[in-house]
């Protein structure tokens, strides 16, 4: 492992992007990453709120049309190599808010699928998903920042 | 309405500074935005925006056949999941008259009981995380896996257990002699880490003295900005809907009501509440009848626009609908807690230094994702109603 890999792999840090939704995955989240049960740390992968200081961009929730501009914003504010995640069936597909198959037709307010807007690495269904399963959607998305050049 | 409760303009006072934060800031899970207006420190006034995250919820509703539409119910908050599917249920079983077996609604109490700790727990955890003592914050998260496991067994999902449907609950979500046990035992555990827990926050110094005497609330201005729940409470307003609540009839509690109105009162309430909730949750376990958990014999018809009100977490929760001739809902209608107490939020902060602020705005356990709704469209333009045009216009019921 070069010395890069090596310094990188010691400090990951991880930023939440809440995007409206119901709070159930972002509660999860902030469980898996700070509570004592599942905690992330473990790892080596902290937790900040400073979009320039991070690596990992966690995704939940819906993106609602008034959200849409920090999003993109706060992508871009992360340095290089970035890392994607997308927690919950709300930045997959759009979950019940989308309302695929309702007779009112598509929600438009609400932007769901994360992928029409910034490049997702790791997709975590779920609503919401486990603790467990978020820790491993996020490391999943570790390697990526590691082996970067 | 408006006629009985005037809204005082206030007096033009001069700012200083004003102080912004959000949408998305490190002190706020959720997002939201807070201008506090600062006079050499002290807060002058606040202000509370909340429509960062429209969904547009409330209009998903129309049109859908009765049991789909539960489906949502439950999703409009994280927090308070399960609330909202049961009092989504409770409209059609009032407006219907469809029996509950007494078995089910039982379960259906523990259930609401077991996301109320919870909710107060996560509560202790915001709460201490922006006071600033995070093994406090970390502990609650601890304490709080107990009961997100219990609702893991019970409905099979740690947040969205969807544990009642019409007529009663699911029936994979049925207690059996080995889970009625468990939760026995966990409760037993709980107690004793919980009462640790309260003991060492009410004898730490540095808490307690940041916690007393900041944002204060009178009863009076409790009643007039419409704090309910815990919030209110903590204010000395007597009120529990859960005395009136048929559900809750057969169950012996207290309800717990303070006079002091500051943020230590809103933190004590809630964690003397804790230890009400479990004396309910063994009450159900110990004294739960023999009998069917589902009466099927129900079908959706013509009903009247049906209003149903419960004592959630955080306040008092109305859910409201009519179904038309096929069954399909019609007007679906949410007001949840923390709109009418968003302006009890605002109206504590002011009078105190700029550092508390966000202490008393957390103690007041704020949910804002659920309250983002309401939008009124007038003259082609689309804005979102202020807190105080919603609790004047729809805030109380007479």
């Amino acid at each position: 492992m070069s010395l890069k890999a090596r310094s990188r792999r010691n400090a990951i840090h991880a930023m939440l992007f809440y995007s409206g939704g119901c709070n159930g995955c972002d509660i999860e989240v902030a469980n898996a990453l700070l509570s004592p049960r599942y905690d992330l740390e473990q790892y080596k992968v902290l937790f900040t709120w400073n979009p320039r200081e991070a690596d990992v961009l966690i995704v939940s929730g819906i993106i609602a049309w008034q959200l849409l501009e920090p999003l993109k914003k706060i992508y871009s504010m992360i340095p290089n190599p970035k890392a994607v995640v997308a927690i919950g069936s709300c930045p997959i597909n759009g979950n019940v808010y989308k309302n695929l198959v309702g007779d009112i037709g598509v929600n438009e307010d609400i932007f769901a699928p994360l992928d029409n807007i910034i490049p997702v690495d790791v997709k975590v269904p779920g609503c919401p998903p486990r603790p467990e399963d978020i820790l491993e959607g996020v490391v999943k998305g570790v390697p990526k920042l590691v082996e970067a050049p | 309405m408006a006629s009985q409760n005037p809204v005082k303009q206030k007096e033009v006072v001069e700012i200083e500074k004003e102080l912004s934060f959000g949408p998305i800031h490190p002190a706020l899970l959720e997002p939201y935005r807070i201008r506090l207006f600062v006079n050499d420190e002290y807060v002058e006034d606040c202000e509370l925006t909340v429509n960062v995250a429209y969904r547009g919820i409330e209009k998903l509703f129309e049109g859908l056949p009765i049991e789909r539409a539960l489906v949502i119910a439950e999703k409009v908050c994280g927090i308070c999941s399960n609330v909202h599917a049961f009092n989504a249920v409770r409209v059609i079983e009032g407006g219907l008259n469809i029996e509950v077996p007494t078995r089910a609604s039982y379960i259906r109490v523990l259930v609401h009981e077991i996301q109320r700790m919870t909710s107060h727990l996560l509560f202790f955890g915001h709460a201490f995380e922006v006071l600033g003592h995070e093994t406090f914050a970390m502990r609650s998260f601890l304490l709080r896996e107990t009961f997100m496991d219990l609702m893991a067994y019970i409905g099979g999902n740690r947040v969205m257990a969807s544990v009642p449907i019409i007529g009663g609950i699911r029936p994979r979500a049925d207690l059996t002699e080995p889970l009625k046990k468990t939760i026995l035992s966990r409760l037993d555990e709980f107690e004793d880490k919980y009462t640790d827990y309260v003991n060492r926050i009410m004898a730490d110094p540095m808490v307690m003295s940041r916690l007393t005497g900041v944002g204060l609330l009178s009863k009076d201005e409790a009643i007039k900005w419409y704090a309910t729940g815990p919030t209110g409470r903590a204010s000395g307003w007597d009120f529990d809907l859960r005395r009136d609540m048929k559900e809750y009839k057969p169950f012996d509690f207290k309800v717990i009501v303070l006079n002091e109105g500051d943020n230590k009162a809103r933190v004590v309430a809630r964690a003397l509440e804790i230890f009400e909730s479990i004396k309910i949750m063994r009450q159900v376990v110990k004294n739960l009848p023999e009998g069917p958990v589902v009466n099927r014999q129900w079908i959706a018809g013509k009903m009247d626009y049906t209003i149903a009100y419960i004592e959630t977490y955080r306040g008092e929760l109305m859910h409201s609908y009519g179904l038309d001739e096929h069954g399909l809902i019609r007007n679906y209608k949410i007001r949840t807690p923390t709109i009418t107490n968003l302006a009890a939020m605002e109206q504590a902060c002011i009078g105190d230094h700029v550092t508390d602020a966000m202490v008393t705005i957390a103690s007041c356990d704020p949910c804002l994702t659920c309250c983002t709704r309401a939008e009124v469209v007038e003259k082609g333009r689309s804005r979102v109603m202020t807190d105080q045009e919603v609790v004047r216009n729809y805030g109380w019921r007479h």
